[in-house]
């Protein structure tokens, strides 16, 4: 194996970690209690707990997120061997559906993911996939496995919160035990490397999409690259197909003809984790803003903040305004508006599930960054009531802010 | 002579007005929207047009429409507008125009309040109310419908209090309890009153304003600045003078018909006030070709479909045939 693959391999286990980054302290402090608390659900008795056996294939599923659907696909297929059931586009019945099986106080991340869940499950979806995460999402698994049973729904929930504490070689037996016991392990672990790969290169071309689609000539020609791109992602098997299809993509992206203007208007775009980054939940701000011309920039993704994620450095890099770690993004979100304001962009949006407690602790230091370096924050919260119209609003108003600002 | 219109059609009323090439305004409307904006809309014109014509204006012409306000996409499509602008920026615009010194405008509408920061004639940042509609205007008027009293005598009837009733400010469910509460125990009505203005300007400050510098000129418009007693809480609140302008309520139109004067004169849609003479309609369709079933508004004049909005993608996108 090559050095720099092998050394790849060695981060997929720090990786991990960081997907169920934890606040050790106060984890350990519940773990050593004796008393630990009951599940929420437990299986009625007389129901016989469904095991996957061997050479049954499980169909998986996975809530929506972005375009990260693609990488979902080939971590299933590709690495577990089993077949995933892809969701389509979700629609106004999908949050209608998560809506009215939560409860109403929950935030919208939950009621979206309930959406698709129920979708997954119509479209014959056996084995649900529910992230760990170091706030309520953490807890979400659990509440969700427990609405859909009493839905009648049967399915098994691949639920990360429960191997939260494990290493990486637990959780990776632990998909095996729960998804496909006939694993060949040394083969899975090689293919989880190309699906890292795979999240990162996403996000490389996104990020390159969100600088540039808001100036093509031709309105479209961006989002028909993107497609076509997604297309061939989806046929990719192995590492070589994923640098064929990712090399033709941004050379695709880049060749569309675009008029770049000298000062562009730049937004960065910060928030969480959900929200910010899934367009059915913000009501798709980036094709707004790309309309109206603006050239965007978002540091969060999965490669940012699972794959890449440094806490402690980039709360380093922000020490003169936060002293600990306020929860799942907060540290992130803070960094990437600091770097936005020292890079001279022009405005700063910030998004949040409404209620969304780690994102409403960073709002002060955040209005801290807007005065000290004299660029303006829009403030927007989500539920899953939100009206597209209140949105163009105040998005019309903040870019005429900045444009008439500018044009002096 | 030329002249520009702009309507805001908000929530509650619907303002217009009309101004000279030198941008001073020489016909005012502001009237009920009743939950009909594009009838409002029309007795605004129609009031309008009666105005020019008694104040000496009668060979005003409309040279260009701006409209502004929650419907103003709406009224935009029938009255063939030449901007349709938000109304934040064209609260900035209008503000700013007549208070070239503003630093920080306070809005308080029907259902919405905001705050603009201005430096240098240019708003650098600004915040609008999410989610709830505490302290706004509806919220006022519909405890002085409870107390019996006309909201426009709100004000007044606020001053002569000396002790303020402290009234639950954070929202409006619950200010309505306590406030339902304090009439129960027997506090003065014009405590009650003085102690709900003191509530809308807190919240305010709580709320939207939360992490703004609030700098001194301060402007205070939109209906509720009609009311003294907020003006005056206001000003306690702050501790500075609050501004509030004879066409406070009127800055968003008047914004509006700024914007389409500025306009470029080969976007101009010349405007005839006889709109009565056609028939205005909307139809809610929903669009079948996916799953997501988009509520499409379609805007007809005449049967003749004019506009139409509400598609998520391009696949509900209905052309419309516009003739030159």
């Amino acid at each position: 194996m090559p050095n720099d693959k092998s050394k790849h391999l060695i981060n997929t286990g720090e990786a991990l970690d960081n997907l169920k980054r934890v606040y050790t302290d106060i984890r350990t402090s519940v773990a050593n209690s004796d008393s630990l608390p009951e599940p929420l659900y437990r299986m009625r008795k007389g129901v016989k707990k469904e095991r996957p056996r061997s050479g049954k294939r499980r169909k998986v599923a996975f809530m929506r997120y972005g375009y990260y659907d693609i990488a979902f696909r080939f971590f299933v297929e590709e690495c577990l061997d089993a077949d995933f059931v892809r969701l389509p586009e979700a629609t106004r019945r999908t949050l209608e559906l998560g809506t009215l099986n939560s409860n109403d106080y929950v935030c919208a991340p939950f009621k979206h993911i309930l959406g698709d869940y129920i979708e997954a499950l119509e479209l014959g979806a056996d084995t649900l996939v529910q992230f760990s995460g170091p706030c309520r999402l953490g807890y979400y698994g659990e509440l969700q496995e427990s609405i859909l049973r009493d839905m009648g729904y049967e399915f098994q929930m691949v639920n990360f919160s429960e191997v939260s504490e494990k290493s990486a070689k637990e959780t990776v037996q632990y998909c095996k035990k729960k998804i496909n016991p006939d694993l060949s392990m040394p083969g899975a672990i090689a293919k989880f490397v190309v699906a890292l790969e795979m999240i990162e290169s996403l996000d490389r071309f996104n990020d390159l999409y969100l600088e540039v689609a808001g100036f093509e000539e031709e309105p479209g020609a961006c989002k028909k690259v993107r497609k076509a791109y997604f297309d061939d992602m989806m046929q990719v098997k192995t590492m070589q197909d994923l640098l064929t299809a990712q090399k033709k993509g941004m050379e695709a992206l880049e060749a569309v003809p675009k008029r770049i203007p000298n000062d562009p208007i730049r937004v960065g775009l910060v928030g969480e984790y959900f929200t910010a980054v899934d367009a059915h939940s913000n009501l798709g701000i980036e094709d707004k803003l790309q309309a109206m011309g603006v050239s965007m920039a978002r540091m969060l993704n999965m490669t940012s903040r699972n794959l890449r994620y440094n806490e402690k450095n980039l709360r380093a890099g922000i020490s003169e305004y936060v002293e600990y770690d306020m929860g799942p993004t907060s540290s992130l979100t803070l960094a990437a508006a600091k770097r936005y304001a020292e890079e001279g962009f022009d405005g700063i949006v910030h998004m949040k599930s409404s209620g969304c407690t780690p994102e409403i602790d960073v709002m002060p230091a955040l209005q801290r960054i807007s005065k000290d370096y004299n660029i303006p924050i829009l403030y927007l919260s989500y539920d899953s009531q939100t009206s597209d119209t209140g949105l163009d609003t105040r998005l019309e108003a903040f870019y005429d802010m900045i444009a008439m600002g500018k044009a002096r | 002579m030329k002249a520009f219109l702009g309507i805001d059609t908000g929530s509650i009323s619907t303002k217009g007005v009309v101004i000279d090439e030198d941008k001073n305004i020489i016909a005012r409307s502001y009237l009920w929207t009743e939950g009909n904006p594009t009838v409002a809309a029309r007795r605004v014109a129609d009031e309008l047009r009666s105005q020019l014509q008694e104040g000496g204006y009668g060979d005003a012409e409309v040279m260009a429409v701006g409209t502004t306000g929650s419907a103003r996409r709406l009224v935009g499509a029938i009255l063939g507008a030449t901007v349709v602008k938000n109304e934040i920026t064209a609260h900035a615009v209008g503000t700013t125009h007549l208070h070239p010194d503003v630093r920080t405008i306070l809005e308080i509408g029907g259902q919405d309040s905001k705050i603009i920061c201005i430096d240098g004639g240019i708003a650098t940042d600004y915040a609008m109310n999410t989610l709830c509609a505490a302290g706004t205007g509806s919220f006022l008027s519909s405890q002085a419908h409870r107390l019996g009293v006309e909201v426009e005598e709100f004000g007044e009837i606020a001053l002569t209090s000396k002790h303020p009733a402290s009234i639950a400010a954070r929202c409006t469910v619950f200010a309505e309890s306590d406030l339902v509460h304090k009439i129960q125990v027997g506090y003065p009505r014009e405590d009650i009153i003085a102690g709900l203005c003191k509530a809308v300007a807190v919240n305010y400050l709580n709320n939207v304003g939360k992490g703004k510098k609030i700098v001194s000129p301060v402007v205070f418009q939109g209906g509720v600045s009609k009311n003294v007693g907020v003006v005056k809480a206001f000003e306690d609140a702050l501790g500075m003078k609050v501004l509030v302008d004879p066409d406070g309520h009127l800055m968003g139109a008047y914004g509006a018909a700024l914007l389409a004067a500025d306009s470029p004169v080969a976007q101009w849609k010349p405007f005839s006030f006889d709109i009565d003479d056609f028939d205005f309609r909307t139809r809610e369709v929903v669009c079948q070709k996916c799953a997501n079933h988009c509520e499409i508004v379609c805007v007809y004049r005449d049967d003749e479909l004019i506009d139409a909005w509400g598609n998520r993608c391009e696949k509900g996108e209905i052309r419309i045939a516009r003739k030159a």
